[in-house]
């Protein structure tokens, strides 16, 4: 007889062999199986009423009749019926129909024509909105407008959907997202493609999904560091902005990169604050990220300049364009990733600007500022609704817009000039803004937060080193998880530039380097100009509002491709991304919706 | 969940619960716009957004259209037999055509959100939309749309209206001024009205070369003279005005808006007076005046549902809603 404690060795010993003979690709999709299954297990012990956590029940057995309890509860509930719903309902539906009892067919298809499945206002609602309806179109074909809650055909429904996919598609690849590396609604993109790429029976608008899921996680992949999504985002919810590792995105990362190596929805320090499961999506899938984009997402063993495009959300009121560019710029390293959006109001409320993210075994793993701005213009430039209440209506949702210690805002009185690994932040805040104060982020965790005579300001995070520089006086503000500095001049600004234990040695040389660096802002209430010369002897200059000079000569935004850097390339317009690692080439043609690999 | 829009409701007074509207005509309607309403906030799941609707004499409202219809603006007509329901909302525009019983909507993604219709009254097939891109016309029932802004500087479209005396001359409540197109949307010009932000306009009836508009931050603009010549309405807070309405005669004209109560002008609008505070109402988003009793108004708000006069607005009860974001009130003659 073979004991139980051999047997376990034996099968350890067995999985170990048969990991260790894959090759690289193989392995990793043996761990993605692994942690797919991991996944799908926690997801099914879940009591909360969701359409992802019953696909997990029901594909894992688990918890089956309280699965089937719930998706009858979800679909008796009429007052339930916005775009959250139409595809998470579609994407229930779709993935375990084989499993539900016979009533249960009759009982979805009455939601689709009984209740009005809201189409809401945004980017990401209109891709699940849209999803939904291509995929109830599709399964319920050949019916006529009276069985459908909009009036119209299953194949006028279709015909719909496909159409804003397809020009969705199209505007995402050639002049970029609207609500672009957003840590909260890459949920909303992702999840919607991967339902879309399961179960469109039309195989290029199933390959147009697949191509996107590769497209939106090359997007992630190059700004990722160790589960966290760094830099500047379109959109963020402070909790997440503050402790970048809770973000919806990291459930992702952990499932599809094999980082942060936790299991992101049990331990305290990365619980997200998100009851969603959406990721089980990507765990119930079919759909396998290429190797190529998790060896990108993971790789840090050079640093690296990135820079995008994308595009501001459409713009209805007081604009002279519906959607202009958006300029970011990454600076990637082992241990931090610098990046920065060009300023001002690129997306309403929720925009973050820019951020240090450095990797930390601590929560609260980032350093940043902003103004918070507010105001109902800015609200009316996105939604139609009347200007002078938007602002209180806004803060009914989202609590925090008008609140003078937000940690997330947009403001049209903040511009960023980044180079590697410097920033320089400049704010000129108008008389009549709300609050004329801008504030910093500084996370508790620290191992060192010093200041000094020369007026830098040292902070050390693991081998992370950030030198802060504050053009104007400041006060520090004790909070629970940080310091909140606060300065409260309205022309202001910062220098940040940063380093690790491999470029400058110890903490104590990377100060006293620093100490003798020069910050030029004479008369800067007059000129609004700063001059920095960098760690490496470059010379920055920047003048709020006019140029960004850097060794004299102008940065030109408009040069900007959709994307540059050394993984990924793309021109804005073209439609086409190229995927590089090492040797390895996959190319995403959007225009002949073609995949290329090359080797 | 995440919410950033707050779109759409739909009230229509005192609909019999089994009864179309159809039917309910004969009994004098009145009918309610609703985009939100703060009992339900969670993203495109509000039970309580739709068309409202309240038969005369009655107390309760009932939900006309579908669920979860957010709503901005409502419009009737009459072609033969058939009245048909248009509502402009969240999800575009809305039609029935069976007196309420089902509803289709018109529009594609193109358009985005409907914020108001306008109706041909001779040809059925034309119908003129606002939204927040601008113009749009369908000269073929709905089945397909043009966009039609040429001339106008900025696209985001409040509201539009057909001129009483002249079907192809309308007036769109555009951002940067009020504008009319004398050839059915073709080309537009704007009226110079001395102010931005135009957020609703009303010809009267009774005198049809006045027009006033309601502005974003300079109070009601009005002109006697068919657009000639344009004064700011002497009285009323230069403030957000969202809703005008008058009475048939035109002898009285109710407006409202952020956070002015009710102001009332018998001078054709050039002079206001303040007859209702409401200091517990944030906005007004429209008003109503009973086109046979001009004492009788209803005034919709911003999460306060509707309130009712039968004294000339001189005293004010809550009128049900609670909680309602009120986006038009009409009636079904």
């Amino acid at each position: 007889m073979i004991s139980d404690v051999t047997k376990k060795l034996l099968i350890i010993l067995i999985l170990f062999s048969v990991f260790t003979a894959l090759p690289n690709a193989g392995r990793s999709q043996a761990a993605f199986g692994d942690r797919k299954i991991r996944f799908l297990n926690a997801a099914s012990q879940e009591a909360r009423k969701d359409f992802f956590t019953i696909i997990a029940k029901l594909h894992t057995q688990t918890n089956f009749q309280q699965a089937v309890s719930q998706l009858d509860s979800l679909t008796r509930d009429e007052g339930i019926g916005g775009m959250f719903y139409a595809y998470g309902l579609m994407a229930a539906y779709l993935h375990t129909r084989a499993l539900l009892p016979d009533s249960f067919h009759a009982k979805i298809r009455q939601v689709y024509r009984r209740r009005t499945m809201y189409r809401g206002d945004t980017e990401n609602h209109w891709v699940m909105y849209y999803t939904g309806l291509y995929l109830a179109a599709q399964t319920w074909p050949r019916e006529d407008g009276a069985q459908w809650f909009n009036g119209k055909s299953s194949q006028e429904n279709f015909a719909e959907a496909k159409s804003w996919l397809d020009h969705w598609i199209k505007l995402t690849t050639t002049k970029g997202q609207g609500e672009f590396d957003s840590p909260t609604y890459f949920n909303a993109f992702i999840t919607p493609m991967l339902v879309l790429y399961d179960f469109a029976q039309d195989p290029v608008m199933k390959k147009r999904a697949q191509m996107l899921l590769d497209y939106l996680f090359a997007d992630f992949a190059v700004e990722h560091l160790h589960g966290n999504y760094g830099g500047g985002h379109s959109r963020d919810y402070p909790q997440d902005i503050i402790n970048p590792i809770t973000a919806l995105t990291t459930k992702w990362a952990w499932l599809y990169f094999g980082e942060p190596n936790f299991a992101p929805w049990s331990e305290i320090k990365g619980k997200s604050r998100h009851p969603s499961w959406e990721a089980i999506a990507g765990a119930a899938s079919s759909y396998r990220l290429p190797e190529i984009i998790r060896q990108i997402a993971t790789d840090r063993s050079t640093p690296y300049v990135h820079t995008e495009t994308k595009r501001v959300r459409n713009i209805i009121r007081f604009g002279e364009e519906r959607n202009p560019p958006v300029y970011k710029y990454t600076y990637m390293t082992n241990d931090y990733v610098l990046g920065s959006l060009h300023g001002g109001i690129l997306q309403p409320i929720q925009q973050h600007t820019w951020d240090v993210t450095f990797v930390s075994e601590q929560p609260h793993n980032t350093l940043f500022t902003l103004h918070p701005f507010y105001s109902g213009k800015e609200l009316a430039m996105f939604f139609p609704e009347e200007q002078k209440v938007l602002s209180d209506e806004v803060n009914r949702y989202h609590l925090v817009y008008t609140n003078p210690n937000k940690w997330n805002s947009s403001s049209p009185y903040e511009q960023t000039f980044q180079h590697k690994n410097v920033l320089l932040v400049l704010y000129n805040i108008d008389l009549n803004a709300q609050h004329h104060h801008i504030d910093g982020f500084f996370p508790k965790p620290l191992d060192e937060r010093i200041e000094e005579a020369s007026k830098w300001i040292f902070c050390k995070a693991g081998k992370t080193y950030i030198a802060f520089y504050p053009l104007q006086p400041y006060e520090w503000i004790e909070e629970e998880v940080n310091w909140r500095w606060r300065s409260r001049d309205r022309k202001n600004g910062v220098v940040v530039e940063m380093g690790t234990e491999t470029t400058h040695g110890a903490f104590a040389e990377f100060k006293n380097r620093l100490r003798q660096a020069k910050v030029a802002h004479d008369n800067f209430d007059e000129t609004l100009t700063v001059q920095y010369t960098t760690q490496t002897g470059e010379v920055m200059q920047f003048t709020y509002g006019g140029q960004r000079l850097l060794n004299g000569k102008p940065v030109d935004f408009k040069s900007y491709r959709l994307f540059n850097g050394p993984f990924l390339q793309s021109d804005v317009g073209s439609g086409v991304l190229r995927i590089t690692y090492k040797n390895h080439l996959r190319i995403l043609d959007f225009n002949k919706v073609s995949i290329k690999d090359e080797k | 969940m995440i919410r950033l829009s707050t779109r759409g409701l739909i009230l229509i007074f005192g609909l019999f619960a089994t009864a179309s509207l159809a039917q309910e005509v004969s009994k004098k309607i009145y009918a309610a716009v609703l985009f939100n309403n703060s009992k339900s906030n969670v993203t495109g799941a509000d039970r309580y957004v739709g068309v409202f609707a309240r038969a005369k004499g009655k107390t309760e409202w009932k939900n006309f259209s579908n669920t979860n219809l957010f709503a901005f603006g409502l419009n009737f007509t009459q072609h033969g037999a058939t009245p048909r329901y248009y509502v402009a909302g969240g999800n575009g525009l809305h039609r029935s055509a069976d007196g309420g019983k089902t509803w289709k909507i018109l529009t594609g993604w193109e358009t985005l959100e409907v914020l108001s219709v306008a109706l041909d009254p001779v040809d059925a097939k034309i119908i003129y939309i606002a939204t927040p891109f601008g113009i749009f016309k369908s000269r073929d029932d709905g089945k397909n749309w043009a966009e039609k802004m040429r001339g106008c500087k900025s696209w985001y479209t409040d509201e539009i209206i057909i001129d009483a005396r002249d079907r192809h001359t309308l007036y769109a409540a555009v951002d940067d001024d009020l504008y009319r197109s004398r050839d059915g949307g073709e080309n537009w010009s704007p009226m110079q009205t001395g102010a931005p932000g135009i957020r609703t306009v009303i010809q009267l009836a009774a005198h049809s070369n006045v027009i006033l508009a309601g502005t974003e931050d300079h109070g009601v603009r009005v002109t006697i003279d068919d657009g000639k010549n344009w004064s700011a309405g002497k009285g009323i807070s230069a403030t957000a005005i969202y809703a005008i309405h008058a009475a048939s005669d035109g002898k009285a004209i109710y407006a409202g808006g952020y956070k002015t109560g009710v102001w009332r002008s018998h001078d054709l609008g050039q002079s206001w007076l303040q007859i209702w505070t409401a200091p517990e109402i944030e906005a007004i988003y429209s008003l109503w005046v009973d086109p046979a009793n001009a004492d009788h108004l209803f005034v919709g708000t911003n999460g306060k549902g509707i309130y009712e006069s039968t004294d000339g607005g001189m005293t004010w009860k809550p009128a049900g809603l609670e909680g309602a974001h009120v986006k038009q009130i009409s009636m079904f003659p």
